[in-house]
């Protein structure tokens, strides 16, 4: 069945990342308090990666790390941390909602079974994977006329960022700054256009 | 008996297989001396005596061994061990256990990215194998460090907010934003060396430096930023926010004891040990010896030579490994003897005084002296020894091995070059450390909203133009692509 020590700890790694996936997955859903779900994300996370990984794309695998678990996780479980509301507050396992959210679930993994069910199994050839960080950055940036053009799409991408930025600095500037007076001042003189 | 062939067969797969254990082992190793040099350093600053008061006694002889404070750390360890491991009843069980264990790992995990010894080509059959002096080798082996580093914040996040108590949760939080916020000049920081290099392999990176010049003398604003990230993802004076006994009593450790307490400890050394080893490599030249050629003088002809700029790198160390072996060696010795002169000075004053224990505290500084002086003595015959009967050959090769251009040398070699690049790499990676202590007990702590506004509205600043400047400075040598 396996031809080699590599294919065996390849299948028994991915079948203990893919058990941790779908484990800290299940935690999400069904944990009550807010924290508690946001650290099984991290594990969803963390195990996604090692998938990433095995399937010939350390690169992905490292930003998932860095940039899910280490930085958008991390705002996460902070912001959990400054509302208080969330240390006592707990949530119903199962509500009215429960019945919409499982239907969209249900549906992927509908598709994912009947997907696999009737393709033939495919191997992956490493070296044709571009998931090392040189082809992806030869692809992205491949600045020739006849490329992709994928480098715009980036720094498309960086602009549209940068905008979300400059915008939320904007909306929290608008409270800190101005001090009740010029507040007041202002409603009036939106009142009069 | 089938495993003995297959080691006797194998010798570098099996040191291969070896070293994930043994390098985080001799690690742990280090943690210890970095304590001692902590408070011996902390004392010597301060002008204070430092750790003198623990001992064992050795029967019979009347001699008390103090090893220069170092038994303070056993004595540390046996009284954390001992106390009450004691839990909180508001605590959030399950996270209050699972928090300490989170800066351990990470600070476990990461030294097995940094490169501890060049690469090693060895003959394994009729081809050619490679060991590689990283444990875990990968293109992309500098942003997995950075995202393991990341990861340590959970630690403090999840620690402090477990505890259930405004003070950690201050602490905590405090902590992690600025951990997040100088997270952002570290990275753009380093770009800069990226760019230069072209690689995220931190092997590749340590062999430029030791074919080009060190980082910090391409890159000294890089550096300086680096360097000062690197405090403040440490959580180290002048950053640390997340203790203050004068505002928020023991920050987001104030609810652990014992056991757990240590394991927080022992991050943060690890922590420390790690940046400085990370420092060492991406500024310091990892394990080359020297920013700069050295001039060596080749024969030309009959009576004629001619001025060589050559590189001290891997291939040149085992190529003249006596010469290299003699100079490590009688430096070492050479500073243990003054190590044992020092020693004698002090044994000199105590003999002036009139202290109570003064014939103890003279037979023990003697014991040191000696012991010092013939450990001295001993490297340095060893360094004349290694200098004048010491030569290497690279084997021989013959078939389709003649093809491959660089030279094999015999194990041994390798086994003594990796050692010495070993102990380079510790070398620097403990002058880092030392500056981690020296800052720590200089510089008074900054308040919060100077952190923040060091992070954000300077060093992320300067990180921003250093890394346009070198960018375009690098495509105007370097070309690039």
């Amino acid at each position: 069945m396996f031809h080699s020590l590599d294919q065996l700890l390849g299948s028994a790694y991915f079948a203990l990342f893919a058990l941790a996936t779908l484990l800290c997955a299940g935690g999400v859903l069904l944990s009550k308090h807010p924290i508690n779900a946001a650290v099984y994300l991290i594990g969803v996370m963390l195990s996604l990666s090692g998938i990433y990984v095995l399937l010939g794309s350390p690169f992905l695998g490292v930003i998932q790390v860095l940039v899910y678990a280490g930085a958008i996780m991390m705002l996460v479980v902070f912001v959990i941390m400054v509302l208080n509301q969330a240390r006592d507050h707990r949530v119903p396992r199962f509500d009215g909602f429960s019945i919409v959210g499982a239907i969209l679930p249900l549906a992927i993994a509908v598709m994912a079974v009947r997907t696999l069910a009737f393709t033939e199994a495919s191997t992956i050839d490493p070296a044709k994977v571009r998931g090392e960080i040189g082809p992806i950055a030869y692809t992205m940036f491949d600045l020739t006329p006849a490329g992709p053009g994928y480098y715009l799409l980036f720094e498309l991408i960086g602009v549209l960022l940068l905008i979300a930025v400059v915008a939320a600095v904007m909306l929290a500037k608008r409270h800190l700054d101005s001090p009740p007076v010029h507040e007041a001042a202002g409603e009036d003189g939106h009142a009069q256009h | 008996m089938f495993l003995f062939d297959w080691i006797q067969a194998h010798p570098y797969q099996t040191v291969g297989l070896i070293l994930p254990i043994a390098i985080p082992l001799i690690l742990f190793q280090v943690l210890p001396l970095l304590v001692l040099l902590e408070r011996r350093g902390a004392a010597f600053i301060q002008d204070r005596v430092g750790p003198s008061r623990a001992y064992i006694p050795i029967p019979g002889t009347g001699l008390r061994i103090r090893a220069f404070g170092m038994l303070y750390n056993m004595t540390d360890l046996v009284k954390l061990l001992f106390k009450e491991n004691f839990v909180p009843p508001f605590a959030f069980k399950s996270f209050y256990w699972l928090a300490p264990a989170i800066p351990v790992a990470t600070g476990l995990l990461t030294p097995a990215l940094l490169p501890w010894f060049a690469p090693i080509a060895y003959q394994d059959g009729s081809a050619i194998g490679v060991l590689p002096g990283t444990l875990i080798t990968t293109s992309s082996g500098l942003l997995l460090l950075f995202a393991l580093g990341s990861l340590s914040v959970y630690g403090v996040v999840l620690g402090s907010w477990s505890s259930n108590s405004k003070f950690s949760l201050l602490g905590g939080m405090r902590a992690s934003a600025m951990m997040i916020s100088y997270e952002v000049s570290m990275g753009l920081s380093v770009l800069g060396m990226l760019l230069i290099v072209g690689s995220f392999d931190l092997t590749q990176i340590v062999d430029w430096q030791g074919h080009h010049t060190w980082g910090m003398f391409v890159q000294p604003v890089g550096f300086l930023l680096f360097l000062v990230s690197m405090f403040a993802e440490c959580n180290r004076n002048p950053f640390d926010v997340a203790e203050g006994e004068s505002e928020i009593v023991g920050g987001f450790h104030t609810e652990y004891a014992g056991v757990k307490f240590m394991m927080f400890m022992t991050g943060e050394y690890l922590h420390v040990l790690v940046a400085s080893a990370l420092l060492a490599t991406l500024y310091a030249g990892g394990y080359e010896l020297l920013p700069f050629p050295m001039p060596m003088f080749v024969d030309t002809g009959v009576g004629t030579s001619e001025v060589v700029w050559q590189w001290l790198d891997t291939y040149w160390i085992k190529a003249h490994l006596g010469g290299v072996l003699a100079v490590m060696l009688g430096m070492t010795g050479l500073l243990l003897i003054g190590f044992a002169w020092l020693i004698a000075g002090r044994r000199a004053n105590y003999a002036r005084q009139k202290a109570q224990d003064r014939d103890l505290r003279m037979r023990e500084y003697a014991l040191y002296t000696g012991a010092f002086s013939v450990l001295g003595i001993g490297m340095i015959l060893g360094a004349i020894m290694s200098g004048l009967f010491l030569h290497t050959e690279p084997i021989s090769r013959a078939g389709a091995l003649a093809a491959y251009s660089v030279p094999i040398y015999p194990g041994w070699v390798d086994a003594v070059t990796a050692v010495i690049q070993f102990h380079v790499v510790i070398g620097k990676t403990m002058l880092f450390a030392w500056l981690f202590i020296w800052v720590r007990w200089t510089l008074p702590r900054f308040r919060y909203d100077q952190i923040m506004g060091l992070g954000w509205k300077v060093m992320l600043n300067i990180a921003l133009v250093n890394l346009l400047i070198t960018a375009i400075v690098a495509k105007a040598i370097g070309g690039g692509r």
